[in-house]
């Protein structure tokens, strides 16, 4: 069975340890990319971890009328190939949960891959808000 | 299966193109008018490689890698002195026809051409027709543009030369140029291309824009995206995401699992 990303907001203490793993793990030109996931505050001491959904029906794919994104079946995510991608934007409008993403330093359009099957902020998330089994 | 390329083994995929596999491994082979996005077609020829193969009985032949699908055992020649040659002959009329392009002046030096031999275009722009634009924007389904006269004159234009009515202003034609030729021009929340003006989706919560309304309207009536998905930017949608989610959550569980650390 494919693994699964599991938030648990409860658990986060808003250290954004995730955002710059993300960072890091996505580096082109030895220069860090925009992080794909987002502690966001939502009260006094509690934060909410949004990355990407992995949808069931997603409308980033749906909008894309290039083709550039697809669902990675060995992996379980959507898949935004970066050779295809003409940066038109569309998928950023689209997803309704905002997690399709400009990165207007490295000029490219970017979302949460998954790490390919070994998410670094899952990784080094140091109380298990995220988790990935 | 496997192809050689200037002596080594490479993996390459059914159905893919020599220049596929030279891509992703990162050999240099310029290549102007490919892009993933859209169908081969061949006519920058810059991508020239030469092929050959055990069984061909010594046979060898030069081809636009973009266009020549891989098979098993092909053996490829990036850089012969021939192949080199072309490449020159290419970027030196390339170089004629947009001697201000940075990007042709940049390849065609890495070739060693630094002026043209022959006589540069008058008023040259910096559009090599690659057809790229036209292509992409076929491609997503718009028939916008497309390559207007003939011979010299050829060149890419809107319909009749006037502002496009098909043209939902997606700048995929501007960003898929690999010579920055297309101009467009975004004001405030306005966007200028191909002569014709747009107005850009604002973000009902904080003003941000991202694409034109044109667009949104084409994704919602032929894609099946509910309208309301373009009402709001991505940075608001996260945080609106944030917000919905928190009521979902079993706050206690914080205090929990810092007793379980405690203890
Ligand atoms: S920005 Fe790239 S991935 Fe997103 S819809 Fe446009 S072409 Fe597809
Ligand atoms: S690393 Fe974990 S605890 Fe820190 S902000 Fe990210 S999800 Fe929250
Ligand atoms: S901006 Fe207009 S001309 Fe350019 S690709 Fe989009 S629809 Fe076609
Ligand atoms: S405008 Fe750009 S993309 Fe279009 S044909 Fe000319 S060089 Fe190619
Ligand atoms: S990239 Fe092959 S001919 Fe232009």
């Amino acid at each position: 069975m494919t693994k699964r990303f599991l938030i648990r907001p409860a658990l986060c203490i808003g250290c954004r340890t995730c955002e710059l793993a993300c960072s890091l793990t996505h580096q082109e030109n030895k220069k860090p990319g925009r992080s794909r996931i987002y502690p966001i505050a939502v009260g006094r001491e509690q934060w909410v971890p949004i990355a990407c959904l992995q949808c069931d029906d997603p409308a980033c794919v749906k909008s894309c009328l290039v083709d550039a994104l697809r669902l990675n079946e060995e992996l379980g995510y959507i898949e935004l190939l970066q050779e295809r991608c003409i940066k038109c934007r569309a998928c950023v409008a689209a997803c309704p949960f905002g997690c399709s993403l400009i990165d207007e330093e490295q000029e490219i359009i970017v979302k949460c891959d998954l790490c390919e099957g070994n998410p670094a902020c899952a990784r080094f998330c140091p109380t298990k808000a995220l988790e990935y089994k | 299966m496997k192809i050689q390329i200037n002596g080594r083994w490479y993996e390459a995929r059914e159905g893919e193109m020599v220049l596929d596999v030279l891509r992703r491994e990162g050999i240099d082979v310029p290549a102007l008018c490919a892009h993933e996005a859209v169908e081969p077609y061949g006519a920058c020829r810059l991508c020239m490689v030469e092929i050959t193969h055990e069984d061909w009985g010594g046979w060898k032949g030069n081809v636009t890698s973009c266009l020549y699908p891989v098979e098993d055992k092909l053996i490829v020649q990036t850089h012969t002195e021939d192949i080199i040659e072309l490449r020159k002959t290419v970027l030196n009329l390339l170089l004629a026809r947009c001697p201000n392009s940075p990007e042709i002046q940049k390849l065609a030096s890495e070739y060693g051409i630094d002026t043209t031999s022959f006589v540069p275009r008058e008023d040259a722009d910096n559009c090599i027709m690659c057809g790229l634009c036209t292509r992409v924007c076929t491609q997503m389904g718009f028939n916008a543009i497309s390559v207007a006269g003939r011979g010299y004159g050829r060149e890419i234009a809107t319909p009749l030369k006037e502002a496009p009515p098909d043209c939902v202003g997606c700048l995929a034609c501007v960003k898929i140029c690999p010579t920055h030729h297309i101009q467009y021009e975004d004001i405030g929340t306005t966007r200028e291309i191909w002569g014709r003006q747009f107005e850009l989706v604002k973000c009902k919560q904080c003003g941000k824009a991202l694409i034109t309304r044109e667009f949104a309207d084409y994704l919602i009536e032929n894609r099946d995206i509910p309208a309301d998905y373009f009402d709001i930017c991505d940075d608001c949608k996260r945080s609106g995401t944030a917000r919905d989610f928190k009521k979902l959550v079993h706050w206690e569980e914080k205090e929990e699992a810092e007793e379980e650390v405690s203890a």
